[in-house]
C-alpha cells in the first residue's frame, strides 16, 4: 500500500520535462486529431515510428510506456478478434465452416473452466489465454458430435487483418501520447496546465479554478485515504477480519467493515480542510496567487509548431 | 513466552525507495500471565509498529516474532494449518482511533463484531456486549444506539470495549487514554487494572503520562528511535536513567519528592507511590 506511486510521473531531464503543461496538452490534443485524421495503415505506421522518434529522443523507456499500455489490453484484445472476424473487404484469406453443437459447447465450456482455475499456475498468462482461446476456435471447427445447435463459417479477409492492425495501433499511439504526458508532468502541474487551458470555460459561468481545486485536493488526498485505508484494515484484522478469504457473505462483511470507517473519515477531513481553508481566508473564486508562474519558452512554441505540421501533413495526405 | 521478539527489525519503504527504519534490532518477550507493561517514547520511535507486530498484523522485514508457538518472519505465509486469527483473538490490539474500527449501525453489534468473527455465538457475544458496556463506563442504553452520534470518549470506550468482548490473553492498547478528561482516564485505568487483577493477564499500555506508567505499570519498556532502550521496573527508570535523553519527563510524585527533598534537606526512605505515601514518609522523616 505504501509503495503505491500516485499519478505516473518519472522525474527526469529531457525537453519533454521542460516543456510546459499547457504546450503538451495542446499538442496532445492536436496529434489525437491527426491520429483520427489518416485512414491507411502505412500512414499510421509513419505516425507510430514519429512516436517512437520523440519517446527515444524524450528520454522515455518503452518499458514505463508498455505499462501504460496495459490496463488496455483487454480492450487492443477484443477490438483486434472482432475486426479479423467481422470486416470482410479485399480477398479470402481462409474460410472454415463451425458447427456448434451441445457436446463441444460442453466441451468449450469445461476449457474454460479448466483456464479459470488454472490460470494462477501459469507463469505467461496471455499466451496461455490465447492457447486456450484457439483450442476452444479449433474445438468448435473439428470435432461436433451430437446434435447441432447452429453452424455458421469462419471467415478471414485481407481487409480484415489490415483493419485490426489499424485499429490497434491508433489506440496504441493515443494510449503512447497521453502516457507521456503523464510521465513527464506532475500531477500539480498538470492540473495547473488544464485551469489555465479551461479558463475561457468562465464564459458560460464554470470555474475552472474550482475545477482545478477539486483535481488538486482529490490528487492530495489520495496518499493520505490510502494511509488510513491501510490502519482500518490493520484495525479490522485484530477483530479477526481476513481480507484475503472467506465466503461470500463473509466479503460482504469485510468490505463494510472498510467502507463505512473510510466514508465516516472522508467527510470528517474534508470538514475540517474546509475549516482550515476557511481559517486561512480562503475565498472562492477570489483571484489568487502562484508559487510556480508557468512560463512559455521557446520549446513550447516548437512543439505546437510540431503538433500542427504532423496535423497538416495528415490533413494533405488524407485530402491528396 | 506468549510472545518473543528476536532481532526484530522493520522498514517502511518510501515512495522514492529510500527505507525508513521503524524498529530496530528488538529483543524482548512477554508473557501472558500477570504483566502490566507500559510501552513509552517519544512520538516516532516505533511504538505503534512494535505492537503490531505483536499480533502479526504486519510481518517484519528481518528477525523472528513467535507469538503463541506460530513463528512470524519476512518469509511467513499463511496456510491451511497455520491461522493468524487465533493469535488476533489471544492478543487484542485496540488501535488508538476508534473511527478506524466503527462502522456497524448499532454499539451492540459494533462490540459484537469481533467476538462473532472469533466463532462465538450471537447470544453469548450479546451477553457479553452487555456486561462489558457497562465495565467501560458507559450503560445498556447505549446498546440501540448509532457508534457516529458519540462523542470522542465514548466512541474511545466503545472501541476498547470490543476488544474486551473477544476477551484476549493479551490486552494491548494503543494510547487508550488519549482524548478522555482525567476522571474518565482514570475509570478506564483502573478497568485494566481490575482485569488484569481478576483474570490474571497481561496489559499492554502505550501511553505519553509518565504517572500512569508509575501508578499502575509493573514493567515498562522504552522506545527511542526505533531502539528498545529499556526494560524494567518503574521506579528503576525514574530514579537511575537519564531519562531526559529519551525526552521523557519524571511522574508528578518523584518531581514534587525530589524537590521537597531538595529545598528541605532531607532524605525520604524510599519513592513514594502515591500522594498518601509521601504524605506518610514526610511525617516521619520530619517529626
Amino acid at each position: 500500500m505504501k509503495n503505491i506511486i500516485i499519478g505516473q510521473y518519472v522525474p527526469g531531464n529531457s525537453f519533454l520535462y521542460k516543456t510546459d503543461p499547457r504546450s503538451k496538452i495542446i499538442a496532445l490534443i492536436i496529434l489525437m486529431v491527426a491520429t483520427f485524421i489518416l485512414k491507411d495503415i502505412l500512414q499510421i505506421l509513419v505516425l507510430l515510428s514519429i512516436v517512437l522518434v520523440v519517446l527515444k529522443v524524450g528520454g522515455i523507456e518503452i518499458g514505463r510506456v508498455a505499462k501504460g499500455l496495459r490496463p488496455i489490453m483487454i480492450l487492443l484484445m477484443f477490438t483486434f478478434t472482432f475486426q479479423i472476424l467481422f470486416v470482410k473487404t479485399g480477398n479470402e484469406l481462409y474460410s472454415e465452416p463451425i458447427t456448434i453443437s451441445y457436446y463441444n459447447l460442453l466441451m468449450a465450456v469445461g476449457i474454460a473452466l479448466f483456464w479459470y482455475f488454472t490460470k494462477r499456475f501459469i507463469k505467461f498468462k496471455i499466451l496461455y489465454f490465447l492457447f486456450i482461446v484457439t483450442s476452444i476456435i479449433a474445438l468448435f471447427t473439428l470435432y461436433s458430435p451430437g446434435s447441432v445447435i447452429t453452424t455458421s463459417i469462419i471467415e478471414i479477409y485481407t481487409g480484415g487483418i489490415t483493419g485490426a492492425f489499424f485499429i490497434m495501433i491508433r489506440l496504441v499511439i493515443i494510449v503512447t501520447m497521453s502516457t507521456i504526458l503523464t510521465l513527464t508532468t506532475k500531477p500539480t502541474d498538470l492540473t495547473l496546465g488544464l485551469e489555465q487551458l479551461l479558463k475561457p470555460l468562465s464564459i458560460i459561468k464554470i470555474s475552472s479554478e474550482e475545477l482545478a481545486l477539486i483535481i488538486s485536493i482529490a490528487l492530495r488526498y489520495i496518499p493520505t485515504l490510502l494511509d488510513e485505508a491501510n490502519k482500518i484494515m490493520l484495525a479490522q484484522a485484530s477483530r479477526g477480519v481476513d481480507f484475503s478469504e472467506g465466503k461470500l457473505k463473509d466479503k460482504v462483511m469485510q468490505i463494510i467493515s472498510l467502507l463505512v470507517p473510510m466514508f465516516i473519515i472522508s467527510f470528517k477531513r474534508s470538514d475540517e480542510l474546509a475549516n482550515a481553508m476557511e481559517a486561512r481566508n480562503f475565498v472562492p473564486g477570489e483571484k489568487r496567487t502562484r508559487l510556480h508562474v508557468l512560463r512559455w519558452t521557446m520549446i513550447d512554441t516548437s512543439v505546437i509548431i510540431f503538433g500542427v505540421f504532423i496535423l497538416a501533413a495528415s490533413i494533405t495526405i488524407v485530402v491528396i | 513466552m506468549a510472545i518473543k521478539f528476536e532481532q526484530v527489525n522493520y522498514e517502511y519503504i518510501g515512495v522514492d525507495g529510500t527505507k525508513f527504519k521503524a524498529i530496530d534490532d528488538i529483543n524482548v518477550e512477554i508473557s501472558d500471565k500477570g504483566e502490566f507493561i507500559t510501552l513509552i517514547g517519544e512520538t516516532g520511535s516505533g511504538k505503534s509498529t512494535l505492537v503490531q507486530h505483536m499480533n502479526a498484523l504486519i510481518k517484519p522485514t528481518s528477525g523472528d516474532v513467535t507469538v503463541y508457538g506460530i513463528k512470524i518472519n519476512k518469509d511467513f505465509k499463511k496456510t491451511k494449518k497455520i491461522k493468524l486469527n487465533p493469535l488476533r483473538q489471544k492478543v487484542g490490539l485496540v488501535f488508538q482511533f476508534p473511527d478506524y474500527q466503527l462502522f456497524e449501525e448499532t454499539v451492540e453489534r459494533d462490540i459484537i463484531f469481533g467476538p462473532k468473527n472469533f466463532g462465538v455465538s450471537d447470544q453469548e457475544a450479546k451477553k457479553r456486549a452487555k456486561k462489558i458496556i457497562n465495565l467501560v463506563g458507559l450503560n445498556e442504553s447505549y446498546l440501540e444506539r448509532s457508534p457516529f452520534n458519540l462523542s470522542g470518549g465514548e466512541k474511545k470506550r466503545v472501541s476498547i470495549a470490543g476488544i474486551l468482548a473477544m476477551e484476549p490473553d493479551i490486552l494491548v492498547l494503543d494510547e487508550p487514554t488519549s482524548g478522555l478528561d482525567p476522571k474518565g482516564r482514570d475509570a478506564l485505568l483502573e478497568l485494566f487494572m481490575s482485569i488484569h487483577k481478576e483474570l490474571n493477564n497481561t496489559v499492554i499500555i502505550i501511553t505519553h503520562d509518565m504517572n500512569t506508567v508509575y501508578k499502575y505499570a509493573s514493567r515498562v519498556l522504552v522506545m527511542n528511535q526505533a531502539a528498545l532502550v529499556y526494560d524494567g521496573s518503574p521506579i528503576d527508570l525514574f530514579t537511575k536513567e537519564h531519562i531526559e535523553d529519551w525526552n521523557l519527563d519524571l511522574p508528578e510524585i518523584i518531581e514534587i519528592s525530589n524537590n521537597l527533598e531538595k529545598k528541605l534537606n532531607i532524605k525520604l526512605p524510599s519513592m513514594a507511590r502515591n500522594i498518601d505515601e509521601l504524605f506518610e514518609m514526610l511525617k516521619e522523616v520530619i517529626l
